[in-house]
């Protein structure tokens, strides 16, 4: 029994050291090994995405809420409005960052 | 609603408040239960006893006299106590094993509340039967 | 075998280490290749984790005493499913399921998680490897199943209180809750730890914690359901601290759930929810270390197992550690929406949060109030029932009322007018149900009359959503009302599982309130031949039976229910007395009306050797609904929780982008 143990536990160790091993057997002369972290730009740049369909999303409830009556006429159409605006501000503003990305990395060639 | 603070913040303070407030009632006026042993019991009012079943139990927790046996503490040594019970028995009272009633001492006997009787589960992981 | 197990746990050990040092050093100095390691680590624990139980497992099938744990929980003639079981009945092995539930959980995650956020992922392996390295050297170090001594000729067999079938499932399914609430801890520190500032640790782990919250709620009423068969006192909870140790994470869990929607949708209480997740892991842990040291239960603490002091420590670690690092990172926490009406359903979310979190920590200060007393005054002071009892009604009541405000109540600004026409409906069921109740003798308790006209409320506000919902779909796209139902609940999964689960806690509430407040119960000592009367129940006593069964000796008392002159067949009460282990049980009979809910529960205090009995008898009303509402809360999560393709392919799309803009 002894034996045996051993010999599965000395697999064991084996198996676990060489999968963990693995990342490095298999690029041993990586050309980069940076991990790559989202920068400031990265992060304005998800920001936007997140308002953008935050402000979709919020005018999509609001026109569902209307239909089924939970948000009055009225109600609606105080709210309506600004919403719009928002939703098109977040687009634009998403937009706008896309555009000047794309840029920088053609001026990059 | 102000423009500067925001209400979350003067909400979340008042509610904080409130339920302080409740809780500090409630915790006055009710209180808990000081749970002792026999050799730190003493005279008036409501505890609830902890110890270890000792002697010879005589008696029906059903019946009239109740059911009567001495509880001493649950390291042990010689002060115990003598008590009288009426109620539910658990199906785990024996001797030697741990157990926790409500009541007050009067005239130099445990007086224990119908149906306070609590066995401590023998295995850690199971916790305490009651009836 | 156990050299086996035990080289596999110290395995484990050094892997989950290196995830933590590796890891953390990867993602610090960003190494591509290390963090990669450290995340194959993970996955590797995984394996020895597996490797270790199965090791256990084949122990327990095997009968082999040579191993302490498969001794001290097992016999030979212990029927083989608790067998089985018996792995989860002591200490040890119930630690060594945790680890396994932990690296498998921290394996899914890490493969589900590797494309969508590697940055944050980086720092997720370390924390998922701190948690794991605890586990791990405590089975190694401190509490080991692979114990061996000389072989004995039988086992001392598993508690009787244990062999149930509810024993079997209720533990893993608490388990895959504590467990779970690891992973969304584990995120938010991760992007604490990588400085994001986004939502993407929020809408990874949404899944996850929803998992682990059900898996949690359902198994506290598997818990609460063995308790009232097999523990048999005529309740289902008592609040005992091991009971409360579930609880109140759920209750964290809970406020989570709900306020982590405030910050998807309107970016607001990045803070507290940061603050309320570390609190529900904490409670988790917490639970577990309540349930496995027996320190609060136990007159003298920390005696009773070395375990806990290790606990402990780690659970301050954790807290101290998780706090800093949200101070540290607050000012990337500041959110600039502002709440903009007190009546909202932000503002609602927001009532709800505090009424859970006030509930969860009454209950804790009432599970460490003992411990604190001792301290400081050398006197052990415990609440109660009482205590516990009054708190959920303060919080618990108008908590029942908000589940049917809120979801009639718009986003972000809800004028009265609008609100009024809302109610109208649900209120006036309400109050039509309320009167009923009250002339139905409903008035005996007036807690109780108000408990059921708020849950009313609530049916009431969820059947109109899902009315006007249907209504508003039909009209939309036309087709048949079934089709608009489907369909609705289809493109809103969230919101109406929401509602079912919503649906399930009023039953839960309903039962409650039943069972509690309109309860009868009466003692009476019967011999052979004698009737009792309890509600319009009557009972005869006709005789005591004797059996031996598999392990144990079996005595029933035999009685015949009539009701209003029909009879409604017989009940059997009794007790086990276990032959190995040397106890007796108490096995109760329990009719059940399905018609009303209600049940007829019997109870054999005491069998004196005369053959007369003294039976204790309860009337429990509406108490079936309890366990009914656990099969509509699955359900609800399971609508909740099912994959939305559109949904899955806007969340890829808005991290793609990132992506792409990260190249450049």
């Amino acid at each position: 029994m002894t034996a045996l143990a051993f010999v599965l536990g000395g697999l064991l160790a084996g198996a676990c050291v060489l999968y963990v091993a693995l990342p490095f057997l298999r690029e041993p002369d990586p050309s980069d090994d940076v991990l790559g972290v989202p920068g400031a730009l990265e992060q304005r740049a998800l920001e936007l995405a997140e308002r953008r369909d935050r402000a979709l999303a919020a005018l999509k409830e609001l026109e569902f809420d209307h239909r089924t009556g939970k948000v009055s006429d009225e109600d609606y159409r105080a709210l309506v409005g600004p919403l719009r605006q928002r939703v098109a501000e977040a687009l634009r503003a998403f937009e706008l960052r896309a555009e000047s990305s794309e840029e920088r990395v053609r001026a990059r060639g | 609603m102000a423009r500067s603070g925001s209400p979350v913040r003067l909400v979340v303070a008042l509610s904080v408040a409130a339920v302080l407030a409740i809780f500090l009632l409630y915790v006055s006026v009710a209180g808990g239960t000081p749970s002792i042993q026999p050799s730190q019991l003493k005279c008036c009012g409501d505890v609830a006893l902890v110890g270890k079943v000792t002697g010879t139990p005589v008696g029906d927790g059903h019946a009239a006299q109740g059911l009567r046996f001495r509880l001493q503490d649950v390291a042990g040594g010689s002060a115990s106590v003598p008590v009288v019970y009426r109620g539910s028995v658990p199906d785990l009272f024996k001797v030697g094993r741990e157990v926790r009633l409500e009541g007050r001492l009067q005239g130099g006997v445990f007086v224990a509340k119908r149906d306070s009787l609590r066995t401590k589960c023998p295995s850690k992981y199971t916790p305490e039967k009651r009836t | 075998m156990p050299e086996l197990g035990r080289a596999a746990l110290v395995l484990c050990l050094g892997l989950a280490l290196f995830a933590l040092i590796g890891g953390a050093y990867a993602a610090a100095t960003r190494r591509r290749r290390l963090a990669r390691a450290a995340q194959n680590a993970l996955l590797a624990a995984f394996g020895t984790a597996a490797v270790a139980s199965g090791v256990l497992l084949a122990a327990l099938l095997r009968n082999d005493f040579s191993f302490v744990y498969v001794a001290d929980h097992t016999s030979l003639e212990l029927p083989t499913p608790y067998t089985i079981s018996a792995f989860l009945g002591g200490q040890e092995g119930s630690l060594l399921l945790w680890l396994l539930v932990l690296t498998g959980f921290s394996a899914a995650a890490v493969a589900l998680a590797r494309r969508t956020g590697p940055d944050i992922l980086a720092w997720v392996v370390p924390v998922l490897g701190l948690v794991t390295t605890f586990f791990a050297f405590m089975l190694v170090a401190v509490s080991s199943p692979f114990a061996t001594q000389i072989a004995p000729p039988d086992g001392a067999g598993l508690n009787p209180s244990l062999q149930n079938p509810y024993m079997m499932i209720h533990p893993p399914f608490l388990y895959l809750g504590y467990v779970g609430l690891t992973i969304p801890f584990a995120f938010a520190m991760g992007a604490l730890l990588a400085r994001r500032t986004d939502e993407l640790w929020i809408v990874a782990t949404r899944r996850w914690t929803l998992f682990a919250w059900t898996a949690l709620g359902i198994g506290q009423l598997l818990g609460a359901h063995w308790a009232y068969v097999e523990v048999g006192w005529g309740g289902y909870y008592a609040w005992d601290p091991v009971e409360n140790a579930a609880l109140m994470p759920w209750l964290a869990a809970t406020a989570f759930l709900h306020s982590v929607m405030i910050q998807e949708k309107r970016g607001m209480l990045k803070v507290w929810n940061m603050l309320l997740v570390i609190l529900a892991f904490c409670l988790a842990l917490f639970g577990t270390f309540l349930t496995r040291s027996g320190v609060i239960s136990s007159i003298h603490s920390f005696t009773q197992s070395p375990l806990g002091g290790w606990f402990l420590g780690f659970i301050c670690l954790v807290t101290v550690g998780s706090l800093a690092l949200v101070m540290s990172r607050l000012p990337l926490l500041r959110s600039k929406t502002r709440m903009e009406s007190l009546v909202s359903r932000e503002a609602t979310f927001l009532y709800n949060n505090l009424l859970l979190v006030a509930l969860c920590l009454t209950i804790l200060w009432g599970v460490v109030f003992p411990i604190l007393t001792q301290a400081v005054r050398g006197e052990q002071i415990t609440v109660s029932g009482p205590y516990y009892n009054f708190f959920l009604r303060i919080f618990g009541i108008p908590l029942l009322l908000l589940m049917g405000i809120g979801p009639l109540v718009a986003w972000r600004r809800a004028s009265l007018r609008s609100l009024g026409r809302s109610f109208a409906w649900p209120a006036g069921i309400a109050l039509a149900a309320g009167l009923v109740l009250l002339l139905l003798g409903a008035g005996s308790s007036w807690i109780g009359l108000v408990a059921y006209t708020f849950a009313f409320f609530v049916l009431g506000s969820i059947g109109y959503e899902f009315a006007r919902g249907t209504r508003a779909r039909h009209a939309l796209s036309g087709g048949s009302w079934p089709a608009a139902f489907a369909e609705l609940v289809a493109r809103n999964r969230r919101r109406y599982g929401g509602y079912v689960v919503h649906a399930a806690i009023v039953l839960l509430a309903i039962g409650i309130v039943g069972s509690n407040a309109y309860d009868k119960v009466k003692e009476q000592k019967l011999s052979p031949g004698q009737t009792m009367a309890i509600g319009n129940y009557r009972l005869t006593y006709r005789e005591l039976v004797k059996r031996n069964g598999p392990n144990a000796t079996e005595y029933r008392a035999l009685l015949d229910v009539r009701r209003g002159g029909s009879s409604l067949g017989t009940i059997s009460s009794g007790k086990n007395n276990y032959r190995a282990e040397q106890q007796v049980s108490n096995e109760v009979g329990i009719r059940s009306d399905h018609l009303t809910g209600e049940d007829l529960f019997v109870i054999a205090d005491q069998i004196n050797p005369d053959n007369s009995v003294n039976f204790k008898v309860l009337v429990k009303p509406l108490v079936n609904l309890i366990w009914l509402s656990g099969f509509v809360f699955f359900i609800g999560s399971l609508v909740a929780l099912w994959p939305s393709a559109a949904e899955q392919r806007r969340l890829a799309s808005r991290y793609r982008d990132l992506r792409a803009l990260a190249r450049a």
